[in-house]
């Protein structure tokens, strides 16, 4: 199973960007109000720190994936200590993007739908996906659906613009302060930090060696998207209503009136970022399927998506209500903990713990 | 091994086809029924009141041959105390699924608006099928269930001739979203288009030509005549508005009047902080052009188009001026939203000033300048029926 340097770029992009525009606008907003792109510039520079970090670990031992580096790295048992701690991470997120996935098209478009049925297809779908030929189905996916999911953001954004009004945007600073935009900016930095999965991907590649400019431009792109569309969005709904809907970029796109007959666009809208959800959940699947099997010694890791299947559409739904699933779980988990261990404390550890193990040697 | 492989991944592919094919939110055409105008009143012993104008395809297939057999629309509405409720009601009188993803206008009645808008404001933006291209329309002497229910002689269904009065510049036009997001400002008052119903001869009709404006959430009162133009004026809605004014006094062939076209139209405010309230000072700027000359003035000479730009300018002014006033002494109501302009020209200081800025905008003093440019006076120079 091998990859290229291209198809890690469009998976790290749709990943970071997909979920970031639709879920973490709403608590950015109501942290950093109008001045929410500064907030994302900022989650930017985080995001950054933390590519930075990711791709010089895996130059440490080049073609070992985030398992094997930490128990070399960290010894047996500390390395295994690690690894559970990502391990929880990518336990919990499929099931909640599974979650918020249903929220979405739920409150969005088909309000009488039960959510397992929706939950249903997505889950056999990207499990196909993870199954049938691990990382290289999905990087290929990723690699067609990549540019059809930016196509998407840019079209709604190029026919949003007769709907901006960008006295929305002002006054700069004077209404939320420095603190509050960098509260404003943790949502958006724990979700554009899907950087971090450049851990187990960066081993797939033909040369693993030569991944990292892929990553940083993955990183950088997305944050680019991400604060164009964003300060449109505000722009568009304004700051008074921006905070309590639950998807502004969709309703963004439900605004767009072309010509007296290009209107309601917003279906179109959600059915690409279904496929931007799609390629996230297949790249998680893939990744704890294949590191739960390393980390138990399991020699086939197929038969783990069959059995992790089932499980992820249980443990979706479990949360009682969007409220849980969507903000309960930012706020409580992902910020708080997944963004400075995961994201950045753990690189961190492993990169100067392995600097040093490599100096001792040489 | 590869076989079991091949199963579990058709497995994988096949399951979704059997979901996908089971919708639970379908909904065919011939099972809704489509709301294309909705409205609200309170009656007089205090309940809610909700119409629906529901188009009726049978009414509308037949053409114009049919037009005059069957009615193209059906109005059917339900009292008490919740509006969704309500829909609930309506929903037990029809053998259709409501739909409000056409709704083109929402009016709210005269009685409802003086009393606070409130609770029905929810259901707008809560409604998975509830669409941001609705506007907003507030009546004006009858009850939202009277206008919903007059015929309107030009479109197949009343609504869609609303809907277009307002799509064209000549009525003000405010949108659901734009509505809800004044309510929840502090510095932008609401304010809707006024529709009320009129006699053409025999035939009754509605007409849109005043505006609501709202204090918080209860209407105050209407705007209607040079105000009402001086709002659109201000509100960016202002071009292609004429402007008649006086310019030398009448005489035995002319009125004295000329008339102008606005072409574009530019408003800038800027607002000062210092001790006590602020002030405001308001700069109109329009370009336009001639389309009637009732005088004896040729306007191809300089001397007298200045006039006419000054004379024009000063009626701005004054129309302007008188708006703000009464915006000000009778409504009590930041409805041209210089709230928002001060909140973002004086930041810090609005952070102080917005708790009270509904008591303190009627005493802001305001100063209204307004100047206008001619581009061109028409096909003519000098009256063309003047003996020479």
């Amino acid at each position: 199973m091998k990859v290229t340097g291209l198809q890690v770029f469009w998976m790290i992009l749709i990943m970071e960007v997909g979920m970031t525009l639709v879920m973490t606008l709403t608590p950015g907003v109501q942290a950093a109000k109008q001045d929410l792109w500064i907030a994302i510039l900022v989650a930017g520079l985080i995001t950054l720190l933390i590519t930075f970090l990711v791709t010089n670990v895996t130059l440490l031992y080049p073609g070992q994936n985030l398992i094997e580096l930490s128990q070399t790295i960290l010894g047996k048992w500390l390395g295994k200590a690690v690894i559970v701690i990502y391990l929880v991470q990518w336990y919990t997120i499929i099931p909640i993007v599974l979650r918020q996935f249903a929220d979405v098209i739920n409150i969005m478009i088909m309000p009488e739908t039960p959510k397992w049925a929706i939950m249903l297809i997505m889950i056999l779908l990207f499990s196909y996906a993870a199954y049938s030929n691990g990382i290289v189905t999905i990087s290929r996916c990723s690699e067609i659906l990549g540019p059809i999911i930016i196509l998407m953001v840019i079209l709604v954004l190029l026919s949003s613009v007769n709907n901006i009004r960008l006295t929305n945007l002002l006054p700069v600073y004077a209404d939320s302060g420095a603190l509050n935009i960098i509260r404003g900016s943790l949502p958006s930095a724990s979700y554009l930090g899907h950087s971090v999965e450049y851990l187990m991907l960066a081993a797939f590649l033909y040369q693993p060696r030569k991944g990292t400019p892929y990553a940083y431009w993955a990183t950088i792109g997305s944050i680019l998207v991400v604060t164009v569309a964003l300060a449109m969005a505000i722009a568009t709904i304004g700051i008074n209503l921006t905070p309590t809907l639950w998807y502004p970029f969709f309703e963004m796109t439900r605004k767009i009136s072309l010509f007296g007959f290009v209107e309601n666009l917003d279906p179109l809208t959600i059915v690409t970022w279904v496929a931007s959800v799609f390629i996230k959940l297949a790249v998680y699947m893939f990744i704890t399927a294949y590191g739960t099997a390393q980390f138990l010694g399991i020699r086939k890791w197929r038969p783990l998506v069959i059995i992790l299947a089932p499980i992820m559409l249980w443990f979706a739904l479990i949360p009682r209500n969007v409220t849980e699933a969507t903000t309960n779980y930012l706020m409580n988990y992902w910020v708080p903990f997944v963004l400075p261990v995961n994201m950045i404390g753990l690189p961190l550890l492993l990169l100067i713990v392995g600097k040093l193990r490599l100096r001792a040697q040489a | 091994m590869k076989r079991s492989q091949s199963f579990i991944r058709w497995f994988f592919l096949l399951i979704p086809c059997l979901a996908l094919s089971g919708c639970w939110d379908r909904r065919e055409l011939d099972e809704i029924a489509i709301v294309m105008g909705s409205g609200v009143d309170l009656t007089d012993d205090g309940q809610i009141e909700l119409s629906l104008q529901i188009a009726l395809p049978m009414g509308i297939q037949g053409n114009m041959q049919m037009a005059g057999k069957k009615k193209p629309v059906m109005l059917v509405s339900s009292k008490g105390t919740v509006s969704q409720d309500q829909i609930g009601q309506i929903q037990q009188q029809l053998s259709r699924r409501i739909f409000f993803g056409h709704r083109a206008v929402f009016i709210i009645g005269e009685n409802f608006a003086r009393h606070g808008v409130d609770q029905t404001l929810d259901t707008m933006l809560r409604f998975p099928d509830s669409r941001y291209n609705c506007f907003i329309l507030t009546s004006k002497g009858a009850t939202a269930k009277e206008v919903l229910s007059s015929p309107y002689p030009l479109e197949v269904i009343p609504s869609i001739g609303m809907k277009n009065m307002q799509v064209g510049k000549y009525t003000f036009a405010e949108r659901i979203d734009k509505f809800l997001d004044s309510f929840a400002a502090k510095g932008f008052m609401p304010a809707t288009g006024a529709i009320r119903l009129i006699k053409n001869g025999q035939e009754s009709s509605f007409v849109i030509d005043g505006e609501a404006v709202y204090r918080e959430n209860k209407l105050v009162g209407y705007l209607s005549g040079t105000h009402s133009k001086a709002f659109k004026l201000m509100r960016d809605q202002g071009s292609g508005m004429k402007i008649p004014v006086r310019i030398e006094p009448a005489g035995k062939l002319s009125t004295g009047m000329i008339t102008a076209d606005l072409l574009t139209t530019r408003r800038e405010v800027r607002t000062f902080v210092s001790q006590g309230p602020p002030k405001i000072e308001v700069e109109f700027r329009a370009k336009g052009r001639i389309i009637a000359n009732d005088t004896t003035l040729d306007l191809s000479k300089p001397a007298n188009l200045s006039r006419a730009e000054q004379m024009l300018s000063n009626e701005l002014q004054k129309m302007i001026s008188g708006l703000i006033e009464q915006t000000q002494k009778e409504f009590q109501s930041d409805v041209l939203g210089f709230g928002d302009i001060l909140h973002i020209q004086h930041p810090y200081a609005w952070k102080k000033l917005q708790t009270e800025w509904l008591d303190t905008y009627p005493e802001v003093p305001v100063k209204v300048l307004a100047s206008v440019i001619l581009e061109r006076i028409g096909r003519t120079q000098k009256p063309g029926h003047l003996p020479k």
